[in-house]
């Protein structure tokens, strides 16, 4: 059985229809990646996932589950957490606080022991630690008191990173984790989602639209155009995929090839 | 104990320690202590590992990794198998890093991450001898399937289980090393032509020991920060060879980007920097003083002459009227107090630039902030310092007095030559060079300097950088670089004119300062190149460039000068791993600017 799988959804907004009866289903410890031309859907079908839009029919299983009518925060409470395609941070925080953010769900005490001193500072410490080692995985040490406005772009893409990891997730949805960013910066951030999977074992849904990144690391991909799922599977094949080619590359796509290779 | 060899040396301070610390480690930002008895059980454990993986006397084995408490162990367990421990530059590109380990003969790598272990494999075809690659942190290696690599902790969980069934063996092997065996090699930075291999026995490094304990001496109470690269031998002294002699502890920074922040957790008493460090810090210092508000710029501006007659009086060793005393200890409490808490260097008992020759305006500037830095010259070859300003006794401009046992003298052509009892067993594979660097016992240093009459040397410069004029005279292009780099806008200068009829400089603006400036200025750009290519920067930099002419004579000052509009780098070949100049590699590089600058309808 799929982590998550989700099965014929479909997403309108009036007239316009983001979804159509996509399927696609991701296995525990996979790294996926959805790829598509601009408006394909691709971030409204991560939207869904994370309980922002509720697709109009379809399911969504999340371990068995249907999640496609939840709230987001349920969604979060559940193990999957995610990050945004511009940077979603508390400003005015530092790295630190930030990053605590992420353990929200893993706070258990309740008003009545979170009076008693002794065990707020146990749990207290617990997370920080937890935060700690992020910190050090994400090689963010240099930053950890500063406020997260005054830090570059790239920085901060990489603190959201740290608070989705921080919630310990099961799945991680990342939307764009590139976008925006120099190529070291991209070669850091690739190996960093590298290193989450492999280290962590967390299980990874990607958007992307740098395909050097797509083609190099996720394992295997699906492709969105205009809300359909026109391909699916492992780099290579959807490399070669007539179909793929053609939404990206419009409908005389061979020529296209043809000159390019010319 | 004999306490001849290192392990020797070592093992005494354990005993004398035990459970003190011996080293912190921030991890997960709480200082995590290590303690002299732990310290020796890695050492240890590592050592009885490698043992067991087939290493045997006179083997070596390669280092190659930022600093790291793992550092020191694997340092020392090597040499207390009377094996070789060769430092590779963590900086090192895949290919300089693999001419080490092939050229050095390694049997083993010691890694920190992934990276390093990345650029091993990448000069695996160079390695036929390499057969095992050890790492310490193995974050992102789980799927490498390269049957050589083998995290730290296995070898030292495999010599545990050794000492288990046999517990004297590490001792009776740290008997058998002798004090005239090679300990460690460190490879030259090598700014002309490929590294060289400098052997350093056991003997060698207990009696540069011996010498600097009279003259510098370390106590149990010291607190050092670990930061430069450890392959280097001047840090290789700072952080493994001192504190085991003396009982110091050593601090590793988080990271290399934190440095400055762990200083002030720190606050080291005994601290040495690199010339690039200390001018970036004073660069840091007038920058920021620019950008603070009027009150606090007017404070500044009243206080530092006070500090700085203090620091005239006290070089002039003048009796300090009352009256100065008591300004300069309102000084001290309003501001200089603060900065040097800032900079992480107010407990610094004793602070050190050495590695290049530093301009004595930024020593001076130190002075008056109170920090004394002192400046010392040395070589690998001969263990490490070779003469060094003491701290009631400097000479700014100079190198100080020959720390004791070490004699200098001149020869003809101006090079200094050294003897003393601490001079290096000669260059790993390499006979020719050893002997023509050491005649008669006498070591060529490659530098040329001279003695004043007080005995305190005075380095000109490297003896092949010299430039002749076609006018015939002699200019040291170092002096007049490092008076360059004082300037907050610039990060490093390159001097030119040999065998032409001026001076003209190669300069890198100081991307951040400048590009500060710029902002300030309202002058528009997207990148290094973009921003030095702008005129107005040019007009700043030709301002500096007055300003430093004024310093010295008609035929020593830069007539003409083009900003570079690339960052120097270690990985483009133009830099040395310890940031010097490959001067080679950057006048081929450059040279259509070069030539440009000398042909007749130039501008400026």
């Amino acid at each position: 059985m799929s982590l998550l799988d989700i099965q014929n959804i479909t997403l309108s907004f009036g007239g316009i229809t983001a979804l159509s009866e996509v399927s696609l289903s991701v296995e525990k410890g996979e790294l996926y990646a959805i790829i598509g031309p601009n408006g394909a859907g691709k971030t409204s079908l991560l939207n869904c996932i994370s309980g922002f839009y509720k697709p109009q029919s379809g399911t969504i299983l999340f371990e068995e589950r249907d999640i496609s009518q939840n709230r987001p925060d349920q969604i979060a409470q559940m193990g999957i957490a995610r990050t945004f395609q511009n940077v979603e941070l508390f400003a005015n925080m530092n790295v630190i606080d930030n990053m605590l953010l992420g353990r929200h769900n893993h706070f258990k005490i309740g008003l009545f022991k979170n009076g008693m001193l002794g065990y707020r500072a146990k749990a207290e410490t617990e997370h920080r630690l937890k935060v700690e080692e992020i910190i050090d995985f994400l090689e963010m040490e240099q930053w950890r008191k500063h406020q997260v406005s005054s830090l570059p772009y790239g920085v901060q893409k990489r603190v959201e990173l740290g608070r989705a990891l921080a919630q310990e997730p099961r799945i991680l949805l990342l939307d764009e984790p590139m976008t925006g960013m120099n190529q070291e910066e991209t070669e850091d951030i690739a190996r960093f989602i590298l290193d989450v999977h492999q280290e962590l074992g967390t299980t990874i849904v990607m958007i992307e639209h740098d395909m050097g990144v797509v083609m190099d690391i996720s394992e295997r991909i699906g492709v969105l155009d205009f809300g359909r799922k026109i391909a699916e599977g492992t780099p290579q094949k959807v490399q070669k995929d007539p179909d793929v080619q053609k939404a990206y590359l419009g409908e005389n796509y061979e020529e296209v090839l043809k000159g390019a290779a010319g | 104990m004999k306490e001849d060899t290192i392990p020797d040396i070592f093992l005494g301070k354990v005993k004398k320690y035990g459970d003190r610390v011996a080293l912190r480690e921030k991890e997960f930002g709480i200082w995590q202590e290590i303690s002299w008895n732990q310290y020796c059980r890695h050492v240890r454990h590592f050592c009885l590992g490698l043992m067991e993986l087939g290493l045997k006397k006179g083997d070596h084995v390669s280092i190659f990794g930022e600093n790291e408490p793992e550092w020191l162990y694997a340092d020392l367990a090597i040499q207390s198998a009377g094996a070789v421990a060769v430092g590779v530059y963590p900086t090192n590109p895949a290919k300089e890093a693999g001419y080490v380990i092939g050229h050095s003969e390694s049997i083993f790598v010691v890694c920190d991450n992934q990276e390093q272990v990345d650029k091993v494999l990448e000069a695996g075809q160079q390695l036929p001898l390499l057969q095992r690659i050890i790492v310490t942190d193995i974050k992102g290696l789980r799927r490498y399937t390269d049957s050589m690599i083998m995290p730290f902790t296995s070898v030292e969980e495999l010599g545990r289980e050794v000492e288990e069934q046999d517990p004297d063996k590490y001792y009776r092997t740290v008997e058998t090393v002798q004090s005239e065996d090679i300990a460690i090699m460190v490879y030259t930075s090598g700014t002309t032509g490929p590294p060289k291999g400098a052997m350093l026995s056991h003997d060698n490094v207990v009696q540069f020991l011996k010498a600097q304990s009279q003259v510098l001496p370390q106590y149990d109470t010291d607190e050092i920060v670990s930061y430069l690269p450890l392959c280097h031998v001047a840090e290789r002294m700072m952080s493994v060879f001192f504190p085991i002699n003396s009982g110091a502890t050593v601090n590793f920074a988080e990271s290399v980007e934190t440095v400055s922040t762990d200083m002030r957790e720190v606050l080291p008493t005994f601290f040495l920097a690199v010339p690039r460090i200390w001018e970036k810090i004073m660069a840091g210092i007038m920058i920021k003083m620019k950008d603070a508000s009027w009150l606090k710029r007017k404070m500044y501006q009243v206080i530092f002459p006070v500090g700085e007659r203090m620091a005239d009086a006290k070089l002039a060793k003048e009796q300090v009227s009352i009256s100065l005393k008591i300004k300069y200890g309102l000084a001290y409490l309003a501001l200089l107090r603060h900065l040097k808490k800032e900079l992480g260097l107010l407990r610094a008992r004793i602070a050190v630039s050495g590695a290049a020759p530093i301009a004595p305006e930024v020593l001076k500037f130190f002075h008056s902030l109170g920090v004394p830095v002192l400046e010392g010259w040395g070589m690998t070859e001969e263990t490490g310092i070779g003469a060094i300003n003491l701290p009631d006794d400097v000479r700014l401009g100079t190198v100080g007095k020959p720390i004791p046992g070490v004699e200098i003298k001149i020869a003809e052509d101006g090079e200094i030559l050294l003897r003393c009892n601490h001079i290096f067993v000669g260059y790993w594979r390499d006979p020719e060079a050893t002997a023509r660097t050491v005649v008669d016992g006498w070591l060529h240093t490659g530098d040329v300097g001279e003695l004043d009459e007080d005995g305190r040397l005075k380095i000109t410069d490297r003896k092949k950088e010299i430039i002749i004029t076609s006018g015939g005279k002699n200019i040291a292009p170092s002096e007049i670089e490092n008076r360059l780099k004082c300037s907050a806008y610039i990060n490093e200068a390159i001097v030119i004119g040999d065998g032409r009829k001026y001076l003209t400089a190669l300069i890198q603006i100081e991307y951040d300062n400048v590009g500060k400036w710029a902002q300030e200025s309202g002058i528009a750009y997207t990148t290094f190149k973009s921003l030095s290519q702008n005129p107005r920067i040019w007009e700043l930099i030709q301002q500096e460039v007055d300003e430093a002419n004024k310093d010295f004579a008609q035929v020593e000052t830069i007539k003409k000068f083009r900003l570079l509009e690339k960052e120097l780098d270690h990985d483009d070949d133009e830099l040395t791993a310890t940031l010097k100049l490959r001067r080679k590699t950057v006048n081929k590089k450059f040279g259509h600017i070069i030539e440009e600058m000398y042909s007749s309808k130039s501008r400026g």
